[in-house]
């Protein structure tokens, strides 16, 4: 399933493997979208029909959250006035 | 909070307006793939063509918001400092006023903020996890190109986190700079002087250099990403390991140890420096095109190119990619920043063309550095050594006109009997020299630069009648002793 167009449902997962490596490899035959994890998991955003691919393979998949299809919060979108209003502070109106 | 693209827009458009002599805001050849426009700044004081430049990018993916907001307020920073003599604070890390006036008055900036605005407007809109440009899909289906994956760097090779299928997030395009994003981003490097180079990316806490492809080894300069296929939609030959030019290596290390050094000031971060293939593999990105673009094509000017990762993983993507709070994720980078861009200025290169009349009036020493001191690993301790240093340095000698002068006459002197190798040196500019070194360290009060000079002054006594060529035979068979 594509992670690129928006789907229905979509998981943030971590793959774990025995074999760390093959399982990075897989990630990358597969095309999954890999995102960064400190901690050195293997994490991605991913759709049903992925996760069920991985558990085919052999992988345990662990699901951390659902990651709706939705906008940004608008309470973190600056509005134009404030956007202005910073603008003006810093070069003193 | 985060900017609209129409507000990071308005911030560059008045800033330019109201410092017209300090910002120019200009809009880049092509429009994104749906019409929006894309648009540059060039920040900088004086005068003047060629100079030293640096371009700083972001929101090349769509999710990672911050950094086009830390590039804008970056840009307002400068601006403000300089014009107001005012030093930038970012938490417990101070940039003293004089420090920005070195990089306004040596350097043009070059800032993207927001180099995928289509992506942006999704993001606020549609789907805030989106990453990829809008580019419409064959049929409808699967749209979107990886910006980070389509530029003219072993294009459409799929190592690691790369991708021939247009329905994945890591899709590289239909050509390489088959997108009108990235081909503004080359239109910039293709027109202007571009010594380094910063994509600013999200998230964590990395600064990340070449390559991205295969492991880097600094033996076989013949396993060059040029001899590799392009287009072919398999990962890099089994066991390839790209060669990186050992004093770019060590350069790369060094910049990084600062810009790390300089987010840690600010509130402790510890961000990593490394190889951008300890990410995970990829190909066609902007820093590694930027940086492999001289070997691609000889004669092509050399630029660093970094990418930064800000922000740390807090538990889910979704949050990481964009905090309720990206503030101090902004200070963080903007201190990296200032770090990466003032260690692009080269000290030397600076008195030549304030001193001697034009950067080239170094090309000789330069050539000694690049091409004799280089190539050994005591050689390539001395040029660490220096580049060290000299961002401590720098402020000290340009507020000094009489000392400017004075350093200005050693190096010309220097490069002169550079000319004639086998001439014995001239015991007055060893005896000049060192004083002018000594002069610059009591200005500086950094016992580094103390030792620094201790290691000079041990390596350049006795002349007793070297050559030029024995005294750079001597440096590049034995490195400095730092005591």
């Amino acid at each position: 399933m594509s992670t690129s167009e928006p789907v229905p449902v979509r998981f943030e997962a971590v793959v774990r493997s025995n074999t760390h490596e093959l399982a990075i490899s897989t990630i990358d035959a597969l095309d999954l979208d890999r995102v960064p994890d400190s901690g050195g998991e293997i994490r991605l955003i991913v759709g049903p029909e992925d996760c069920a691919r991985l558990v085919a393979e052999g992988y345990e998949v662990r699901l951390q959250q659902v990651v709706p299809v939705q906008p940004l919060d608008p309470e973190l979108v600056v509005s134009d006035s404030a956007a202005q209003a910073w603008f003006d502070e810093q070069v003193g109106g | 909070m985060y900017r609209t693209v129409a507000q990071l827009d308005r911030i560059g458009q008045q800033l330019a307006q109201r410092f017209p002599q300090h910002v120019r805001w200009t809009t880049l050849p092509e429009t994104s793939v749906q019409g929006r426009p894309v648009h540059a700044l060039r920040v900088r004081a004086g005068t003047g063509e060629n100079r030293r430049g640096v371009l700083l990018v972001g929101g090349v993916h769509a999710r990672e918001l911050m950094n086009p907001d830390a590039l804008v307020e970056l840009a307002v920073a400068l601006v403000l400092s300089y014009t107001g003599g005012t030093d930038i604070v970012l938490g417990g890390r101070t940039w003293p006023a004089a420090d920005i006036k070195m990089i306004m008055d040596t350097m043009d900036v070059h800032i993207v903020a927001c180099t995928n605005p289509d992506g942006r407007e999704y993001v606020m809109t549609v789907d805030d996890m989106w990453r990829k440009n809008r580019r419409a899909g064959a049929d409808g289906e699967c749209p979107g190109v990886d910006l980070n994956r389509n530029c003219d760097l072993l294009w459409g090779v799929a190592e690691g986190q790369t991708s021939c299928s247009p329905c994945t997030d890591i899709f590289v395009g239909s050509a390489a700079f088959s997108e009108p994003e990235t081909r503004n981003v080359l239109s910039i490097v293709d027109s202007e002087r571009i010594d380094c180079f910063v994509d600013v990316h999200s998230y964590s806490e990395l600064v990340l250099y070449p390559w991205g492809h295969s492991p880097n080894q600094t033996i076989d300069p013949t396993r060059r990403f040029t001899t590799l296929p392009t287009g072919s939609c398999q990962p890099v030959v089994a066991g390839w390991r790209e060669y990186i030019d050992p004093r770019d290596l060590q350069r790369f290390e060094t910049v990084a140890q600062r810009v790390v050094q300089a987010i840690v000031d600010v509130r402790g971060q510890q961000y990593t420096p490394q190889q951008g293939r300890g990410l995970y593999g990829t190909t066609g990105t902007h820093s590694d095109w930027v940086y492999g673009r001289h070997i691609a094509h000889p004669g092509a000017r050399k630029t660093y190119g970094y990418t930064f990762e800000t922000g740390p993983f807090v538990g889910n993507a979704r949050d990481s990619f964009h905090p309720a709070d990206p503030e101090p994720v902004k200070r963080d980078v903007t201190s990296g920043l200032l770090a990466l861009m003032q260690q692009c200025v080269c000290a030397v290169e600076l008195i030549g063309l304030r001193v001697l009349g034009g950067e080239d009036q170094v090309d000789g020493l330069r050539r000694i550095r690049d091409e004799v001191l280089a190539t050994t690993a005591a050689g390539r301790t001395w040029i660490g050594l220096f580049e060290r240093l000299q961002t401590s340095v720098i402020p000290v000698l340009f507020a000094d006109e009489a000392l400017l002068r004075r350093a200005g006459d050693v190096v010309a002197r220097a490069r002169d009997a550079a000319s004639d190798a086998e001439a014995p040196l001239d015991d007055g500019l060893v005896t000049d020299t060192l004083a002018v070194l000594q002069d610059i360290a009591r200005g500086v009060a950094d016992a580094d630069v103390d030792a620094g000079v201790r290691a000079v002054r041990e390596a350049l006594q006795p002349v007793g009648g070297r050559s030029w060529r024995g005294l750079v035979e001597q440096l590049t068979s034995r490195g400095p002793t730092l005591r």
